[in-house]
Parts: C-alpha cells; sequence; structure tokens
C-alpha cells in the first residue's frame, strides 16, 4: 500500500497498526474519526508531504523516496529525527527493561543468566544513549549551522569555529554497532537461552526487540542516506563558495 | 548458513531474485541494496558474505569497483545478474553469470555450486573447536587479538580468522554478547570477565 495524503488515518492504521507510535511521534493521537490524512495534518500545523512520506517509509521498507526526502528542510528532519530519539529513550528503552524483568521472574531463570541479559541490555541502553546525546550534541547543531551558512543567514562567531574541524565521517559507524548488539541480544534469547520453560515472557521481549530494531534501522536509515548526504552536498557547497574558507 | 547479499536496483528483479534465494536451504538472505548507496563497498565487507549477487548495472559512482575487491576471494563468491543482451559486452571477474532469462533450476544449481566452493569452515560444523574456545575464553577477559597472539605464538592474521569463526558459528559479533554466551555455557567464570 502506498499511503496518501487524501486517504483516512483510520484506514491507513488498520491496514498497518504499528504506524501507531510513529504517528504519535508527530503529536497525532487515536481517534481520528473520518478525517483525512490533510485534514488531520493541517489541524496539527504539520507539513503533509513529510508526515506522509515519513510513514510510507516506515510502512515499506522498500519505499525510500531519497529525493523528496532531501528536498524537506534540514530543520524539519531534524526535528522528527529527535522526537524519534524521546521515544527510544523514554518508552522503546523502559518498556523493554520491563519486559527483561518480567521475563527473568516469570521463566524462570537462573541468577547468572538473569543478571547477564539484564546487564547485557543496561550495556547496550548506555551505548544507545551516548549514540544520541553525540548527535543532538554536536552533528545536529553542526547541520543546522551548515545550512544557515549555506543559506548565508547570520551566524555567530564562535559557532563558525565548529564547521573549521567538524568531519562526519567517523560516525557512521556507530550504527552499525548498536545494531550489532541488538542482534547478539536477540540471538542469544532464541539460540542460548538455558533450560527454561516458560516461552510467553521470552517471546514479548523479542517481539519488542524486533520492533525497536526496525524503528532504529529506519531512524540510521534516514541519518545515513539523507541527513549526512546532504551535509556533504553543503559542505561541497561552502567549499566551491569560498575556496579559501574555513570548511 | 550461507550468506548472501543482493544488489540489484530493480525492484521487481530484486524481489524476484531474494524469492530465489529464501527457497534455497542453507542460504541465509542477509541484506539487499539497489547499488547507488554510498560506501557500499565497506558495508558489504562487514556483512561478510559469502555470495554476492550483483547486477553490475546497478552499481554507480566508486561502488562500480565493488566486484573487484572480492576478485579471486575465496570466502566470498560474487555473481553478476545480467541480460542475456548484456553477454556481448565484455563481462569479466565474475565466478559465474546468472541470466534473468534462465530457468529457475538452472539458476538455483549455479548459486548452489558457488555456495559450495566457498571455503568456510565455520558454517557446516556448529560447535567451537578447542582452539576456538581457548580464543573466546582470552577475548571476553578482554585480551586484544594482538595479545592472544603473542600468548598463543600465533599471527594475528589467524587469531582474526578464529575469531570471525567463532562470531559465525555462535552468531554474535559484539564482545559483550561473547561473554555472556561464554559465562552461560561455563566456559568462564563471571568474575574473570573483563572489567567494563
Ligand atoms: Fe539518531
Ligand atoms: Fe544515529
Amino acid at each position: 500500500m502506498l499511503i496518501h495524503k487524501n486517504m483516512k488515518l483510520s484506514e491507513v492504521v488498520h491496514h498497518d497498526h504499528t504506524l501507531v507510535p510513529i504517528i504519535n511521534r508527530f503529536g497525532i493521537h487515536l481517534g481520528f474519526g473520518d478525517n483525512t490524512i490533510t485534514e488531520i495534518c493541517q489541524k496539527h500545523g504539520l507539513n503533509v508531504d513529510f508526515f506522509v512520506t515519513i510513514l510510507n517509509a516506515f510502512h515499506d521498507i522498500h519505499y525510500f523516496p531519497k529525493e523528496q526526502l532531501r528536498n524537506f528542510s534540514v530543520a524539519l528532519l531534524i526535528d522528527y529525527l529527535q522526537k524519534a530519539h524521546r521515544s527510544f529513550l523514554e518508552e522503546k528503552i523502559p518498556e523493554i527493561s520491563l519486559l527483561i524483568k518480567n521475563m527473568t521472574e516469570k521463566c524462570p531463570l537462573d541468577v547468572v543468566t538473569s543478571q547477564l541479559i539484564t546487564n547485557f541490555f543496561k550495556e547496550y541502553t548506555e551505548e544507545l544513549k551516548k549514540h544520541i546525546r553525540q548527535e543532538e550534541e554536536t552533528i545536529y547543531p553542526y547541520v543546522l549551522l551548515l545550512e544557515k551558512v549555506n543559506q548565508n543567514l547570520p551566524v555567530d562567531e564562535g559557532a563558525s569555529g565548529k564547521i573549521n574541524h567538524y568531519s562526519i565521517s567517523a560516525y557512521k559507524a556507530e550504527h552499525e554497532d548498536v545494531e550489532e548488539k541488538l542482534f547478539d541480544l536477540k540471538n542469544i534469547l532464541i539460540k542460548y537461552l538455558p533450560g527454561q520453560k516458560n516461552d510467553k515472557p521470552v517471546y514479548q521481549l523479542l517481539r519488542e526487540l524486533f520492533s525497536l530494531e526496525k524503528d532504529l534501522n529506519e531512524h540510521a536509515r534516514i541519518e545515513d542516506m539523507i541527513l549526512i548526504p546532504k551535509v556533504e552536498a553543503m559542505e561541497k557547497t561552502l567549499r566551491n563558495k569560498n575556496p579559501n574558507g574555513p570548511v | 548458513m550461507k550468506n548472501v547479499v543482493v544488489i540489484e536496483k530493480y525492484y521487481l528483479l530484486q524481489a524476484g531474485i531474494q524469492a530465489l534465494v529464501q527457497e534455497i536451504p542453507g542460504l541465509f538472505l542477509s541484506k539487499s541494496w539497489l547499488g547507488d548507496e554510498p560506501h557500499l563497498t565497506e558495508i558489504i565487507l562487514k556483512h561478510k558474505p559469502d555470495l554476492i549477487l550483483v547486477n553490475p548495472f546497478s552499481l554507480s559512482g566508486e561502488n562500480i569497483s565493488l566486484p573487484g575487491k572480492f576478485r579471486s576471494s575465496r570466502n566470498t563468491k560474487v555473481l553478476a545478474l545480467l541480460h542475456n543482451k548484456d553477454k556481448s559486452q565484455s563481462i569479466s571477474g565474475f565466478d559465474d553469470l546468472l541470466f534473468y532469462e534462465e530457468d529457475r533450476f538452472i539458476l538455483e544449481q549455479k548459486i548452489r555450486r558457488q555456495a559450495g566452493n566457498v571455503q568456510n569452515p565455520g558454517t557446516n560444523h556448529q560447535e567451537l573447536s578447542p582452539r576456538e574456545i581457548t580464543i573466546l575464553r582470552w577475548i571476553v577477559k578482554g585480551l586484544t587479538h594482538q595479545e592472544i597472539a603473542d600468548k598463543l605464538f600465533l599471527s594475528i592474521h589467524t587469531v582474526n580468522t578464529h575469531r570471525k569463526n567463532i562470531n559465525k558459528k555462535l552468531g554474535i559479533k559484539t564482545v559483550s554478547g561473547l561473554s555472556v554466551y561464554a559465562i552461560m555455557n561455563h566456559l568462564i567464570p563471571m568474575e574473570e570477565l573483563a572489567e567494563k
């Protein structure tokens, strides 16, 4: 299904209910009535094309309109990415922590295994938090700054110094690391969980891990394939405009 | 399990190739790309595929040199996805050619043959060898590959190869994941884990 802005949002959710958390991220909540996507976006003051593009990208992994996504402003993209960060850290991670606790109590697992899995996820959480912090404190401000410079908007002196030496290339490998750890956790649960008889709590946990994985992959895809190429393009334009300049 | 990746820019063709790979037992389709993604060669190297099925005409920019990176590799076989009409052009450097016009069973045979050619001790036999267990213990205790090489009088290259096989056999890549595995299986007591 290709989601179109003239469709009713309720129909879209009937078709793919996993979109509800994504819709929530835009500040839209259930109780859509018969309103179309356009109507709902107008009511919330949202860019409807952007909203529809994000829904489509999430709904179908084959849908990835690079050109369209690149035409949206960096500020709009970053606003969405930050909302997604909030939902990872404030909703998904705590939810999974609870499910791990639930699993260790109900399965039951031996003390060592429980502790290992709990610690593994804690460590994963710390890594994800660190990655997100780095994005929000360093990378996103850098990208926003670049956009300003590129549009010839004034920037304060202190900030332009940053452009001098900041490089984006180092940060890409981190997405792979975060991805690998999550995969390991899933595989440990699927292949190596010792002597447990009650699969239901494990399955509930696995379901959330698969959902977090999908969400994170989609997120990293936007960062790797839209945000970073945009930065690279802006850096190039700046360099051409001002060959002796700081970039 | 042999790890397969696909590079094909047209959706219908990609979907068809994926369906074919998933039909063949012993193959695992790990990921597909369109061919224009930045730094694709490095990304694919990280996936450590046994087989790469690639339409050379889907590759653009720096990715054009991708098949060459795996030429005469013993661990990765590269098959080109082509139209019959492409036969007239000089296509070289691939382990075999798959044509869209070909019969399903011929395609399957060619893919299986190349999968069989991959030299990969880790995939058929899932148990860790005693040497791998020794190395796994050192890894989760926090030693670097170089330190392990020194202790066991091995080259760093050999230790790297052992590590790759351990990752592949267990399906666990990160040190933290390997630590969990090692303790769960009583290969090492919890107190001996590396300090984090
Ligand atoms: Fe992010
Ligand atoms: Fe990220």
